[in-house]
């Protein structure tokens, strides 16, 4: 691309991004009674809609695309990680002038914003995970554009010994390269911290989440998600300390009894593709439709943060296992070849959080998740849990239809609960 | 005795039932919805309830539904039509109805109903009008017949029906203009629409598994023509209630109902 071109790209990027973070963000504020700790998360959200960034920690930055990468080898060498999946419509038309019409929006969107040089903050390197295809392709094109990438390879399955050893192989790569690209050697000392600072911020994520056991579930899930979402790319401390402090307004809400929605509103389970700011379109479709979403299975949300390294001896040579097997062992990604994988998680989300329903989100494109879907949606439907399967973009064209499906999911999970209460 | 009434704002036209309390439909309009679509549904109801004798006392609830039921401020409930299809299709006097067709002015719709006659299940299409009421008009328009001759003229069909293969309401037009250059006969091409549509609408039902007695409702409903190709791609009958276009307000008239109900239950509790 010409300088000019890219200068003008980057440009429009930039504007169009701005007006639908503003525009999201107008709707998430929307809602009545927002937490008032959620002001963090809110203002962090539009000053980088805007493009005015701010210091996210120190150290070189490290580009990182799905779940996947064990994260605290990149803190460990003094960088931050950065995750890049996009979820911006401005960057996923972008993106379509070099990925195919049928690829996913997320892709496209994460190509596109890179191309249009938008929030890169100093990147040192992208590290891409083999999941699907279309990031495994992505890396090559890329690497073709002048970033260097690490291919982290994972095994198409995760249970049996000898795709644990490949993966751990994998992950001890994976550390050469890092020590290469920021220049630092990771040491017993320097991990072990690591860790620790990542468990810390996973455990106040799972506080958090378990508030939303409570009924009615004092948080709304567009807020769940807003805030999970920022730990792609905000300091882990001061994401930490501002998790708390919405913990802690949350607890004085569960014990007043205060919640998220109505008092009778459906609860939610939200699955499929990663719903990433300002593509929050469905969740806030769902919520703005009078449920609540009360839990999720997503690479942009739970799946991100529940699980935390165990190290019984704290030697390198035991720590990077325990850190691979962190990262793939819990992982529920569909791109694992084991479709029953997911959906036990879901059915053990669906009991624990009392859902009425779930939705289950598929972005155009991506087949793993099409793939599972029917599987998914008889294994629920056989325990009596209904799921709304929506195929969906980053486009807002087809709001008026998806807000009349998901109206008539939620009319039909009350009008089965009234009956249900009548029949008793 | 009260009313109720359940006004359906679709994009083609406005659809007002009126129900009194064991509901039966005491008074109906369909009128189209037009730029103006809020004044137009506040004139076509004042003028409903007028020719009817009902005065706006006599209405309990006012439920909406349709593409334009939020817009509708003067409603007490607003209620998606998949939910108030099903309420209306269930309660239409055919036992035995668990799958509904409804072909509407910009989208189509397969609901499942369960033996309570709730809805359990639904599909529609996605952003694109292909197979819809405007499909259809578009095609008339191209063809230069009138909508409701569609009907008969597929009945006219003696030869093969011409297949048609583009599923895009833009492309479809192109194509259908060089079909009907290169000879075909008109009721032929009418024919071929109607079975592509069909075979698209089947294909959507077919993902929800169609069992028992499939009613198919909407505009275009009135079509025999787009009823037989139904009848033929799902290889069931098909029952056409009396006044297709209406099951969606008539649902909706009918949970007016149950809204006075719960909003008593509520005030006693």
């Amino acid at each position: 691309m010409s300088t000019d071109r890219k200068a003008r790209v980057s440009r429009t990027a930039a504007l169009h991004l701005a007006m639908e973070s503003e525009e999201m963000l107008r709707r998430i504020e929307g809602f009545p009674d927002n937490p008032v700790a959620m002001g963090y998360f809110y203002d962090l959200f539009r000053s980088r809609g805007k493009g005015e960034s701010r210091p996210s920690g120190k150290g070189k930055a490290v580009g990182t695309l799905c779940v996947q990468v064990p994260e605290e080898l990149i803190r460990a060498c003094g960088a931050r990680p950065v995750r890049l999946c996009s979820g911006a419509q401005a960057h996923e038309s972008v993106g379509a002038e070099i990925m195919p019409a049928k690829s996913c929006p997320l892709v496209k969107a994460t190509l596109g914003m890179l191309e249009s040089g938008g929030q890169l903050e100093d990147l040192c390197g992208i590290v891409v995970p083999t999941t699907c295809d279309q990031k495994r392709k992505m890396a090559s094109l890329l690497a073709s554009h002048g970033y260097p990438v690490h291919l982290l390879e994972m095994p198409p399955v995760k249970d049996s010994e000898g795709a644990r050893f490949y993966w751990q192989e994998s992950v001890k790569e994976l550390a050469l390269t890092l020590e290469k690209w920021t220049g630092v050697r990771l040491n017993r000392k320097s991990v072990q911290a690591a860790i620790l600072e990542r468990s810390q911020a996973s455990r106040v994520f799972q506080q958090l989440y378990a508030l939303q056991c409570s009924q009615p579930a004092p948080l709304a899930g567009k807020d769940l998600l807003l805030v999970a979402n920022s730990y792609f790319f905000d300091d882990i401390n001061c994401w930490r300390q501002a998790v708390a402090t919405l913990c802690m307004e949350l607890e004085a809400r569960v014990a007043r009894g205060q919640g998220a929605g109505a008092r009778q509103a459906p609860r939610i389970l939200f699955t499929g593709s990663p719903p990433i700011f300002p593509n929050l379109k469905v969740p806030v479709l769902v919520e703005e439709a009078g449920a609540v979403i009360v839990a999720d299975e997503l690479c942009s949300s739970a799946r991100l943060l529940h699980d935390q390294a165990i190290i019984g001896e704290g030697t390198l040579a035991d720590m990077i296992p325990a850190l691979a097997d962190r990262a793939l062992k819990p992982c529920t990604c569909p791109c694992l070849a084991d479709n029953r994988d997911r959906e036990r998680r879901l059915l053990t989300l669906a009991d624990d959080y009392q859902v009425d329903g779930v939705i289950y989100q598929a972005f155009s494109g991506c087949l793993p998740y099409e793939l599972e879907q029917r599987q998914i949606g008889a294994g629920l439907a056989q325990k009596g849990v209904p799921m709304l399967y929506v195929e969906t973009d980053y486009s807002p064209e087809d709001m008026g239809q998806l807000s009349t499906r998901v109206e008539a999911f939620l009319e039909s999970i009350r009008t089965r609960k009234y009956h249900k209460g009548v029949k008793k | 005795m009260k009313k109720f009434a359940g006004i359906d704002i679709g994009s083609t036209s406005i659809k007002i039932a009126i129900t009194d309390e064991e509901g039966t439909l005491v008074a109906h309009r369909i009128t189209p919805t037009g730029s103006l679509f809020h004044k137009n549904t506040v004139a076509a109801f004042e003028s409903l309830l007028h020719e009817a004798g009902i005065g706006r006392e006599e209405i309990g609830a006012i439920v909406s539904t349709g593409y334009g039921r939020k817009l509708f401020k003067e409603a007490d409930l607003s209620v998606s039509e998949i939910t108030a299809n099903g309420v209306g299709a269930a309660n239409l006097g055919h036992s035995a109805v668990r799958t509904i067709i409804n072909i509407g002015g910009q989208d189509l719709k397969v609901i499942r109903l369960d033996n309570d006659g709730h809805v359990s299940d639904f599909a529609m299409n996605d952003k694109c009008a292909a197979g819809t009421g405007r499909f259809l008009e578009m095609t008339a328009r191209n063809l230069e017949i009138e909508v409701d001759e569609l009907g008969s003229y597929h009945e006219n069909s003696r030869g093969v029906p011409v297949v048609i293969n583009s599923t895009c309401t833009v492309f479809a037009e192109s194509e259908i203009i060089s079909l009907l250059a290169a000879g075909h006969a008109k009721e032929d091409l009418v024919a071929g629409i109607h079975y592509a549509i069909a075979r698209r609408v089947a294909r959507l039902a077919r993902r929800l598994g169609v069992e028992d007695t499939v009613l198919f409702d909407g505009g275009p409903a009135v079509n025999r023509g787009l009823v037989i190709a139904l009848e033929d791609e799902l290889m069931r009958e098909v029952v056409v209630p009396e006044l297709p276009q209406l099951t969606t307000a008539y649902g909706a008239a009918l949970l007016a109902g149950e809204y006075v109900d719960t909003e008593v239950e509520r005030c006693c509790a």
